[in-house]
């Protein structure tokens, strides 16, 4: 609105289309041009009976509507503006024992595996030294350590995104009858999806593989953290 | 009143080398060159790294070394011939005092998982202490 | 076993103040072991749960947290400033706080 300087509050001295042409927005530069659909021909033509009427006429295909709003209604601006991805911490790179702050592993020191597209980190325990599955954590909520696990050149299967972790939805409530008398009575546990826990050894291997080779780094991991009398976490280095 | 000469050692004077507790050479140790007055001595350290400068008593603590026969306000090369000759540093460093500051010191910047490596190697140590206690006591 | 704790210990002082106005939507924290500005600085924009006890229950729990933020220092001594969702009771001064370690940025 700066070219429209407003004569009241609310009301601009240029119009919309007025504003658009000072602003000159469609001077930019031009992405490539896609081929238009082949438009229909907005006429076509008619044979009309009745001697004076010439015997041929030009006819819009699809007739115009014959109400249009007596008020022009006002357009929402589109916004422009996208999220930013959300930034890795530096002290965080693929192998980076991570200390969980919160959350139901909470305390547990864990693996970092790969950073997800909603910016979430995706972490390993690995589930068979510390019990912490494959399991997406905010980094606000995480301690990074200076240990690093050396995962070589391992690479991350693709599929594991943000869609991987997504809940699959609910299946179809019960009959009222069958929820009424089930009631009190322990739900049946869902199995584990066997390709999921699959996909969980095949991580783990190769993490379990280079944790081996540092003494004690197995235990480290299995054991949680917290903090002890006289420890000050401002005072602690990670 | 006794006329037994009181056997009070550690001193300040010229010579005395004084541990600093404040300021940007905390930590590091020095030699007193000239002491001006009751609050304040000139400090000098040319092989510690500490510049030649006044310090307050209160921001040092004396140590039993003392650099002997060192000369009053004598400059810092004197200084530093001195304190090279009598191997000042090197006894500091392996006085029991300075290896403790210096344990303190590496155990503060230790990360997590040093720390850890740290607990189960004193556990080890304890165990072993106490299986030994055990087996002599039997 | 080791400690399990994950949050540091603090101590509410009392609302924000002059010499006779108290003004209570900012209170005084004093977390353990931070003595100096510069320390403080590390739990800036934590979150800080006060957990309590009361008569009647609630969701089958009579403890109650009232969360709140460490805002920012409170002169040079490691005293911080926080808001709470709530405003802190007076009945809440002397007692201890759990300030988190979230969010981290370490």
């Amino acid at each position: 609105m700066a070219r429209s300087k407003e004569l009241v509050h609310g009301v601009g001295r240029l119009s919309r289309s007025q504003v658009f042409a000072r602003r000159a927005l469609y001077k930019g530069q031009k992405k490539g041009e896609t081929p238009k659909a082949a438009e229909p021909a907005p006429t076509k033509e008619v044979t009309v009976g009745g001697e004076k009427n010439g015997g041929k006429r030009l006819v819009p295909t699809s007739k115009a509507s014959r109400f249009y709003p007596a008020e022009d209604v006002p357009q929402p601006k589109k916004s422009r503006k996208t999220a930013n991805p959300t930034k890795l911490r530096s002290s965080i790179t693929p192998g980076t024992v991570l200390i969980l702050l919160a959350g139901r592993f909470r305390g547990k020191r864990v693996v970092f595996v790969k950073q997800l597209e909603s910016g979430l980190l995706l972490v390993t325990g690995p589930f068979k030294v510390n019990g912490v599955p494959l399991r997406r954590v905010n980094q606000a909520y995480v301690i990074a350590t200076s240990t690093k696990v050396d995962l070589g050149d391992y690479k991350v299967d693709e599929k594991f995104t943000d869609a991987y972790f997504a809940k699959g939805a609910k299946k179809a409530a019960r009959s009222a009858e069958e929820e009424f008398f089930s009631e009190g009575k322990p739900k049946e546990k869902e199995a584990f999806p066997e390709s999921k826990s699959a996909d969980q050894k095949e991580i783990d291997k190769a993490i379990l593989a280079s944790i081996k080779k540092t003494e004690h780094l197995a235990k480290y991991l299995k054991a949680s953290w917290g903090l002890s009398k006289g420890e000050y976490p401002h005072q602690l280095s990670f | 009143m006794s006329t037994q000469e009181s056997n009070f050692q550690r001193f300040v004077e010229v010579g005395r080398v004084v541990l600093l507790k404040a300021g940007p050479h905390s930590g590091h140790i020095a030699v007193i060159a000239e002491i001006i007055d009751h609050n304040r001595a000139i400090v000098d350290g040319p092989t510690t790294g500490v510049p030649r400068q006044s310090f307050p008593y209160r921001h040092l603590t004396l140590t039993p070394l003392k650099v002997k026969a060192l000369p009053r306000n004598a400059g810092s090369g004197t200084v530093k011939k001195y304190v090279e000759k009598e191997e000042i540093v090197a006894k500091w460093d392996s006085s029991s005092w300075a290896k403790k500051r210096a344990a303190v010191e590496k155990r503060r910047t230790l990360n997590d998982f040093e720390r850890f490596q740290v607990m189960i190697h004193k556990k080890g140590r304890r165990d072993r202490v106490r299986k030994l206690l055990k087996s002599s006591k039997a | 076993m080791g400690s399990t704790r994950l949050y540091s210990k603090g101590r509410v002082l009392g609302h924000k103040r002059g010499k006779r106005n108290t003004r209570p939507n900012t209170s005084l924290l004093q977390i353990e072991g931070v003595s100096s500005k510069q320390d403080a600085d590390f739990y800036l924009g934590k979150r800080v749960a006060y957990v309590y006890r009361a008569k009647r229950e609630i969701q089958g729990s009579k403890v109650r947290v009232i969360w709140g933020r460490v805002t920012r220092p409170h002169g040079n001594n490691g005293v911080v400033k926080s808001k709470f969702r709530s405003n802190l009771p007076p009945h809440a001064f002397g007692a201890s706080v759990r300030i988190m370690l979230y969010p981290s940025n370490i």
